[in-house]
C-alpha cells in the first residue's frame, strides 16, 4: 500500500471541534481516489494531515512503509514528497509561471527541462514568462497542477480543484486534468463535495461525514451496496419504508433494521416482487421522469416513474433486489 | 490522569522544536525589564517610601488623573468630530485635511509644549495681540496643568482620529440607510447608531492617548507640573532615591497593564461589529457654501492647533537664531541621532520578524501566547523601561568588571550601561511592537496557503521565508523600519536616563536648551525631528488610503 492510515483523530480549539474521529483507510499506488463529504465533514483536514500540514491527536499515517505522522512523530510537510494542490491555487504572486513550476526543483539544466515538460503537459507551452495574475482561473489551475507534478510525487492531493469553476468549464477541466494525471501515473486524491466529480474521476470514493469515514469503495460498489443511508442518498432520493408499510406490500420486516428504496425503484410494472394497491393523487412531468404522488394506507409519498400513471387506483410495487437494508 | 499527562508529554516532545526555543528566548530577552520591575513590587519599596506617600504621591496621582481625564475628553472631541466629518462629508479642502489631521503625530508633545510656551510668552504673538487690544490685558498663563492638558490634547488627538477614521470608513452604507428609513436624521443616526458602534475603536484610540500622557515627561517638566512620570525622574535624579523611583515605575506598570487589559477587551468586542462587507461603502454627502466652510473650519482647527501653530513658532525661532547656530555640533548630534535610530530600527525589524516567524512555526500554544508579552513594551512609559533596563544592566556590568579583573586582570568600564548597548536594548524593548504590528499585518496578507504550498514543494521554513515571505513582506518591513526610526528620534524620557555621557541626540539637545531657558536654540533640533517625523505620517497616510 502506498499510504495507510490507522485510527486518525483530530480536533481543533482544544478539543471543542472534532474534525476527524478514528479514520482508517488505505490508498494503492497509481489509483485515483476522491474524498467526498459536505463542508465540515473533515475532508480537508484529512488531506492536510496526509500532507503534513496538520498534526494528528491520535493515530498513525504510514507512507511508502514509513511512519510519517503519529502522536509522537511528525515528518514535516517539506520532507514528505507528497504533492498538494491548493483550493485557491496558492501560486506565488511574485514569481513567473516558470519560476512557480521550478520552485521545488533543484536549479539545474534538468530542472529547466522539467519545467518545459510540465508546461507542455498542462498545455500552456508559451506561458513560462508570465505572472499568475495575468492568467485566467482555469489556466492558474493548470499551473498549480504543473507545479505539484513537477516534483514527481507518487501521491497528489487536490483540494476542491473544481469548486471555483462554473459547470460547463468544470466538466472540460475535469476531463483534462484526469487525462493529465493518467499520463503521469500518480496516485491522485481529489477532495470534493461534488458527488458527480467524485464518480466521474475516481477508482474509489471515500465518503466522510462529520469526521467519520462511512465507506471506501468503487463508485459501482458504493451505489450497489451503500454502507449507510447517507451514502445511498448521495445518488438518489430515498424513501424509508416502515414495518407496517412493508407489510402492506406483503414483506415482513425484521426488528432493528431500516429499509429504504430509491424513489425510482417503485413502479407500476407487473413483474415486481412485492405489490400493493395505491391511490394515485397526481402525476407531475419533471423532464427526465414523472413525479407521481401516491397514497398507501394513508401515507403519502412521491415516486419517480418513466411514465405517467392514470389517476385513481393502481398497483405499485418493487423488486426484492432493489431493497436497501441497513442495520443488524 | 497519568495517561493524559503522557499524551500531553508526547505531544510536547513532538511539537517542541527549535522554533519554540527561538520564540521562548526572544520573548525572555524582551521581557527582562518588565519582570524585574514586577519583582520589585514583591520586594517592597525603600525606607523613604512612607514620607513619599504622605507628601508627594497624592499630588502626583491627582495631577496624572486630571491630565488623563481632560486629555481623554478633549482628544475625543477633536478626534471623533474630525474623523466623522472627513469620512461622511465632502467639503472644501477635505482631501488635504484628511491626511493633515495626522501630522501632529510628527511633533513630539514636548516640542509642541515648548512652542506653545513661546506663543503665549511675553513678547509672543498672543501677548502682543492682547496688548494691542488693551494695555491692561493680563498675559494668558498656560504654564500650568490646564495648559499642559490643552497642549497634550492638540498633540495627541490623532490617535483617536486614526482609530475612528478607520472604523467610519468601513461602515456599510446599508446600516445608515436602514437608520434613515427608520426615521432617524443624520445627527440622530450618528449619536444613536454610529457612536455606540464605534465605541471599541474610540476607546482603543483614547487608551493610546492615555499611554502617551503617562509616558510624557518633557512637556510636564517644562510646564512645571508634577505627574507620576516626572515623579520618577525627581526621585531618580533629584533625590537619588532609586528604590522609590523603581517602586513608582513598577506601580505605573500595573496601571498601564490594567489599561492594556481594558483595550484588549474592547478589541475582542470589535469582532462582533458589522463591517462594510456586503454593503456599499458610505458615500460622502457634499456640503456647499457656508456649511461647507464651517465644517472646513471645524476639521481644520485641530491641524492649526496641533501642527501649524507649533511649526510656525519653531520656524520663527529658527530664523531668529539662524546666524548663531553651531553647525558643526548640530550635524554631529544629528548624525549620532540618525545612527542610533537607524541601529535600533534595524534591530527592531529583525527581531520583530524573527519573533513573528518563530511564533508562526512554533506549534505550542502557550509559547504562542507568551510571545504576545514581547510586544507589550510600547505601552510602557519610557522612564519605566529605562529603570527596568538600567538596574539589572548595572548588576551585570559590575559582575563583568569583577570577572574581568579576577580572570584577565584587566580593568573594563561599564560595558552595558556606560555605552549605547543598554540604550539600544531599551529602545528595542519599547519599540519592538512598533515594528511588529505592521510586519504582522503584512504577514496576514500573505496567505497561509502560499507558505504551505512552498512546504509541500519541499522547502523548509528558512527557504520559505527567504523565497516567499521576505519578497512579499518588503513594503511592510520598510514601513516598520521607518516607524521605529521616527519613534527613536523623538524619544526623550528613556534616552535621558540611559544615554551615556559622550552621546548626544537631537531630542536631548532640544530638551536641554529648553531646560536652560534657551528655548530659541531648541528650534533647530526640534524642527529636524519634526521634518523626519513628517515622513512616516505621509507613509501612514498611504497605508490608510490603501485600506
Amino acid at each position: 500500500m502506498l499510504l495507510t492510515i490507522n485510527g486518525l483523530d483530530k480536533s481543533f480549539d482544544r478539543g471543542k471541534v472534532r474534525a476527524l474521529c478514528g479514520v482508517s483507510l488505505q490508498l494503492a499506488a497509481g489509483k485515483t481516489y476522491s474524498i467526498l463529504g459536505e463542508s465540515g465533514s473533515g475532508k480537508t483536514t484529512l488531506a492536510r494531515l496526509i500532507a503534513g500540514l496538520e498534526r494528528p491527536d491520535r493515530g498513525q499515517i504510514h507512507y511508502q512503509g514509513n511512519l510519517i505522522s503519529s502522536e509522537s512523530q511528525h515528518v514535516p510537510a517539506e520532507k514528505r514528497a507528497i504533492g498538494y494542490m491548493f483550493q485557491h491555487y496558492a501560486l506565488f504572486p511574485h514569481l513567473t509561471i516558470a519560476q512557480n513550476i521550478a520552485y521545488g526543483l533543484k536549479k539545474s539544466p534538468r530542472g529547466r527541462t522539467v519545467v518545459e515538460e510540465m508546461l507542455a503537459l498542462v498545455n500552456l507551452p508559451d506561458y513560462g514568462g508570465r505572472y499568475p495574475h495575468e492568467l485566467s482561473g482555469g489556466q492558474q489551475q493548470r499551473v498549480a497542477l504543473a507545479r505539484a507534478l513537477a516534483m514527481k510525487p507518487r501521491l497528489l492531493l487536490l483540494d476542491e480543484p473544481f469548486s471555483n469553476l462554473d459547470t460547463s468549464l468544470r466538466v472540460d477541466l475535469r476531463t483534462e486534468i484526469f487525462a493529465i494525471l493518467q499520463t503521469t501515473g500518480v496516485c491522485a486524491v481529489f477532495i470534493t463535495h461534488n458527488a458527480e466529480d467524485a464518480m466521474a474521476i475516481s477508482d474509489e470514493v471515500i465518503v466522510l461525514k462529520a469526521g467519520t469515514l462511512l465507506q471506501q469503495a468503487s463508485p459501482q460498489a458504493l451505489y450497489a451496496r451503500p454502507a449507510r443511508p447517507y451514502v445511498a442518498r448521495i445518488f438518489d432520493a430515498l424513501l424509508e419504508l416502515s414495518a407496517p408499510l412493508l407489510a402492506e406490500f406483503g414483506y415482513s420486516a425484521q426488528a432493528g433494521r431500516q429499509y429504504f428504496l430509491r424513489s425510482h425503484h417503485l413502479s407500476f410494472a407487473s413483474e415486481n416482487d412485492y405489490r400493493t394497491a395505491v391511490t394515485v393523487h397526481k402525476s407531475a412531468f419533471m423532464g427526465k421522469y414523472y413525479e407521481i404522488e401516491v397514497a398507501v394506507a394513508g401515507q403519502v409519498f412521491r415516486v419517480q416513474s418513466p411514465a405517467p400513471a392514470p389517476e385513481g387506483t393502481g398497483e405499485l410495487g418493487w423488486k426484492e433486489s432493489d431493497l436497501l437494508v441497513f442495520g443488524e | 490522569m497519568a495517561a493524559r499527562f503522557q499524551t500531553y508529554w508526547q505531544k510536547f516532545r513532538r511539537n517542541f522544536d527549535r522554533w519554540s526555543v527561538v520564540a521562548l528566548l526572544l520573548t525572555l530577552f524582551i521581557i527582562v525589564p518588565t519582570v524585574f520591575l514586577l519583582l520589585q513590587l514583591i520586594d517592597g519599596p525603600g525606607e523613604s517610601w512612607g514620607h513619599f506617600v504622605e507628601n508627594l504621591l497624592p499630588k502626583y496621582l491627582q495631577n496624572s488623573l486630571y491630565l488623563a481625564v481632560v486629555c481623554s475628553v478633549l482628544t475625543l472631541l477633536l478626534g471623533v468630530s474630525s474623523a466623522w466629518f472627513s469620512t461622511r462629508y465632502d467639503f472644501p479642502l477635505r482631501r488635504s485635511l484628511e491626511w493633515l489631521l495626522i501630522l501632529p503625530l510628527a511633533i513630539p508633545s514636548y516640542i509642541t509644549a515648548y512652542a506653545y510656551a513661546g506663543v503665549f510668552d511675553y513678547g509672543g504673538p498672543v501677548e502682543s495681540l492682547l496688548q494691542g487690544l488693551s494695555p491692561e490685558a493680563a498675559k494668558v498663563d498656560i504654564m500650568n496643568i490646564h495648559g499642559l492638558a490643552m497642549v497634550l490634547s492638540v498633540s495627541l488627538y490623532p490617535y483617536v482620529y486614526v482609530a475612528c477614521r478607520a472604523f467610519f470608513l468601513h461602515q456599510s452604507q446599508s446600516l445608515i440607510e436602514a437608520s434613515q428609513v427608520l426615521g432617524q436624521n443624520q445627527v440622530r443616526s450618528f449619536f444613536r447608531l454610529i457612536l455606540p458602534l464605534a465605541r471599541p475603536a474610540i476607546v482603543g484610540g483614547v487608551i493610546l492617548v492615555l499611554m502617551e500622557v503617562l509616558n510624557d515627561y518633557g512637556a510636564a517638566k517644562y510646564f512645571g507640573v508634577n505627574t507620576f512620570t516626572t515623579g520618577i525622574f525627581k526621585s531618580w535624579f533629584g533625590y537619588e532615591e532609586f528604590n522609590t523611583a523603581t517602586y513608582l515605575a513598577a506601580l505605573l506598570l500595573v496601571i498601564i497593564f490594567s489599561l492594556i487589559l481594558i483595550e484588549q477587551r474592547q478589541r475582542r468586542r470589535k469582532r462582533f461589529v458589522v463591517d462594510g462587507k456586503g454593503g456599499k461603502r458610505l458615500a460622502r454627502i457634499r456640503l456647499r457654501g457656508t456649511r461647507g466652510f464651517l465644517v472646513t473650519a471645524v476639521v481644520g482647527l485641530p491641524v492649526v492647533l496641533g501642527f501649524l501653530i507649533p511649526v510656525a513658532q519653531l520656524l520663527y525661532w529658527a530664523v531668529q537664531v539662524y546666524s548663531q547656530v553651531a553647525w558643526g555640533e548640530y550635524f554631529s548630534v544629528a548624525g549620532q541621532s540618525l545612527a542610533i535610530a537607524g541601529m535600533a530600527a534595524a534591530l527592531c525589524v529583525i527581531l520583530a520578524t524573527a519573533l513573528l516567524l518563530a511564533g508562526h512555526w512554533n506549534r505550542l500554544r502557550w509559547i504562542g501566547w507568551l510571545t504576545k508579552l514581547g510586544v507589550l513594551g510600547y505601552a510602557i512609559p519610557g522612564a519605566v523601561i529605562a529603570i527596568g533596563v538600567y538596574i539589572p544592566g548595572l548588576v551585570i556590568d559590575k559582575w563583568l568588571i569583577r570577572t574581568a579583573e579576577a580572570t584577565f586582570s584587566t580593568k573594563i568600564g561599564l560595558v552595558l550601561t556606560g555605552t549605547v548597548i543598554a540604550l539600544i536594548y531599551a529602545y528595542i524593548v519599547r519599540f519592538l511592537a512598533v515594528a511588529f504590528n505592521p510586519i504582522s499585518a503584512g504577514k496576514q496578507k500573505v496567505q497561509n496557503s502560499l507558505l504551505e504550498a512552498s512546504q509541500s514543494l519541499g522547502k523548509g521554513p528558512w527557504a520559505t521565508f527567504f523565497r516567499i515571505e521576505l519578497p512579499l513582506l518588503q513594503p511592510a518591513l520598510l514601513g516598520a523600519f521607518i516607524l521605529v526610526f521616527i519613534d527613536v528620534m523623538k524619544e526623550l524620557p528613556l534616552t535621558l536616563i540611559l544615554k551615556p555621557y559622550n552621546v548626544q541626540t537631537l531630542a536631548i539637545e532640544a530638551y536641554q536648551y529648553a531646560s536652560d531657558e534657551r528655548i530659541m536654540e531648541a528650534a533647530f533640533p526640534s524642527l529636524t525631528i519634526v521634518a523626519v517625523g513628517v515622513l512616516p505620517v505621509i507613509f501612514l497616510n498611504r497605508l490608510i488610503r490603501q485600506d
